[in-house]
């Protein structure tokens, strides 16, 4: 799958997670920069994307997350 | 060394003049002043656990070395891990829990006089600042085992940052990502920083000072003779409660912060104004601030991950669970248990209401004001808070529940026989300079900063007397008994 389809999926799954689109979807993007994306609403978002992609992640890859960008390559290299 | 005491007045400034003026050569030499500074610091305070301060330094240390050598998800990376783990844990249970398990065992077994156990609690006492160190070092650990930083091979700012005598007693509980970076290069005198730290040190003395040693006073008076209280006096006093203990510990972090300011070193902010939050999980972002972050990483976010196939009721486990943890935390105590549980119930409502709930900015209008919809919704977070505080007063279960149940008797409705207006008044204040400032780090960081030199000077002498005047009889911390 293409990187823009994947962030285009990813981007619906947090705007219905978190019921506004008040952010930048890009690379840099990092979760605190985005009202409402904290620890409740992460894992929640976290297994819609293991659900759409039919993927499972990995705590220590979660770990390891760095920003949006991060978390794109890391779905890719699932799929 | 408290501080609010005179030998710690008498300890900042000549640490400070080294520091500046003699230390200031390289960031080894601002380190070991720092270091040496720190185990003074703790020496006077707690001489006999220096010893386990440095245990705990060099263990932690030399395992996360050693750990990341082993080969990725081998064996003996994860032996070393969690042998640190349970040194880190073991430590903390020895010292903050041996007697309240064995206690509670006991009573259990007790129960049915099936068995009779006597039990004499073992004489242990608890080393200062325990809860703290011990949990900065776990964070050490599993951010190394997990491969988010990697291990320091820099043992003097490693254990500098283990000691620093802003934090050893009662937090924040700082991450060695954020403040190893700080201390690992030289520090520049910043006069602004400094100006901006005393000013924090200043605001931190004035709310431990005259609000809480003021309002502890008055809630000792009801709470240590709950017995002969009305349910409105009780309630009153539960309401002084939950501001005399933000006042305390927001204080003590901003004299933490504005100290650590002095040295050009950032560490956490601890409080970002709790009581204007409109739900409980804003609270909790804005309370203790570096511990629920901490339990956040290192409890909750595992937690919701093994259950996150169980969706709502996988968030709901990991919630309570995490604030069971956040509780126990604070002490072996039954009450802190139940405190924490609480807390987590708390959170069940918001977790089916959904995000919804998470967009919790405050809009005002052009007076500065709240809607009515949000002044309600933070006096109803601020109640909830406030009745789990009766339970981190209180003694025991029994005596939480008796007050309770004085709260919803009749008496409830009587006057309160304990009126300190005065200390409404000055809570009044304090509480409208902290919402004018609620944006800020602390609730005076802008504020006339626009005056002219006199009149800001003039100000601070006056908040200076108004400390000498007013403050109340000195207290310690009640952090420092976490």
């Amino acid at each position: 799958m293409e990187r823009d389809q994947i962030l285009e999926k990813i981007k619906i799954i947090v705007v219905s997670v978190l019921e506004h689109d008040d952010f930048d979807m890009k690379d840099e993007l990092v979760a605190t920069d985005v009202s409402g994306w904290d620890s409740l609403t992460h894992m929640i978002i976290i297994t819609s994307i293991e659900n759409e992609f039919k993927i499972k992640f990995r705590l220590k890859e979660l770990n390891k997350l760095k920003n949006m960008g991060t978390l794109i390559e890391l779905v890719q290299s699932k799929l | 060394m408290e501080f609010t005491s005179f030998s710690f007045a008498i300890f900042l400034p000549i640490v400070f003049l080294l520091y500046w003026f003699v230390f200031n050569k390289t960031y080894k030499t601002q380190n070991v002043l720092l270091l040496s500074a720190s185990i003074v610091f703790y020496l006077i305070a707690d001489w006999k656990f220096i010893s386990l301060l440095a245990a705990s330094g060099f263990v932690n240390f030399w395992l996360a070395k050693i750990m990341i050598q082993k080969e990725d998800e081998s064996f003996g990376r994860r032996l070393l891990f969690y042998l640190g783990i349970v040194f880190n844990v073991g430590i903390l249970l020895y010292f903050k829990y041996l007697n309240f398990f064995i206690q509670s065992f006991v009573t259990l077994f007790n129960y049915n006089d099936a068995v009779n156990i006597s039990f004499t609690p073992f004489h242990i006492l608890l080393p200062l600042g325990i809860s703290f160190f011990t949990f900065q070092m776990i964070g050490y650990l599993i951010d190394v085992y997990n491969e988010e930083i990697n291990p320091t091979n820099d043992f003097l700012s490693f254990s500098t940052y283990l000691a620093y005598f802003p934090k050893i007693l009662s937090g924040p509980i700082e991450r060695v990502q954020d403040f190893l970076p700080q201390i690992q290069k030289k520090r520049e005198f910043n006069y602004a920083l400094t100006v901006d730290g005393l000013r924090q040190i200043l605001w931190g003395l004035l709310k431990k000072s005259v609000l809480a040693n003021n309002i502890m006073v008055i809630t000792d008076s009801i709470f240590n003779d709950f017995h002969s209280m009305s349910g409105s006096t009780l309630f009153m006093g539960a309401i002084l409660y939950s501001i005399g203990l933000y006042a305390d510990f927001s204080g003590y972090s901003d004299i933490a912060c504005g100290v650590s300011k002095l040295f050009n070193i950032k560490i956490t902010n601890n409080f970002a104004f709790p009581f204007f939050s409109t739900n409980i999980s804003s609270f909790w972002k804005r309370w203790h601030i570096s511990l629920t972050s901490w339990m956040m990483n290192y409890v909750y976010t595992p937690l919701s991950f093994i259950t996150r196939d169980y969706k709502k009721v996988g968030l709901i486990l990991s919630i309570n669970l995490t604030f069971l943890l956040v509780g126990l935390w604070h002490g072996a105590n039954w009450t802190y248990v139940v405190f924490g549980l609480y807390q987590g119930l708390l959170f069940i409502p918001l977790i089916f209401r959904g995000s919804a709930l998470n967009n919790n900015e405050l809009d005002v209008n052009k007076f500065g004001l709240p809607s009515l919809g949000d002044f309600l919704k933070i006096m109803r977070t601020f109640l909830l808070v406030t009745l789990g505080m009766i339970f981190f007063r209180a003694e025991s279960i029994a005596q939480a529940s008796q007050i309770f149940l004085e709260i919803s008797s009749s008496s409830f409705f009587s006057i309160p026989t304990i009126r300190p207006s005065y200390l409404f008044i000055i809570i009044l204040v304090f509480l409208l300079v902290e919402w004018a400032g609620r944006t800020q780090e602390y609730a005076i960081e802008k504020l006339w900063l626009k005056y002219p030199k006199v009149l800001r000077w003039g100000i601070y002498y006056v908040i200076a007397m108004i400390i000498f005047l007013f403050g109340g009889k000195e207290q310690e911390f009640i952090y420092l008994q976490f």
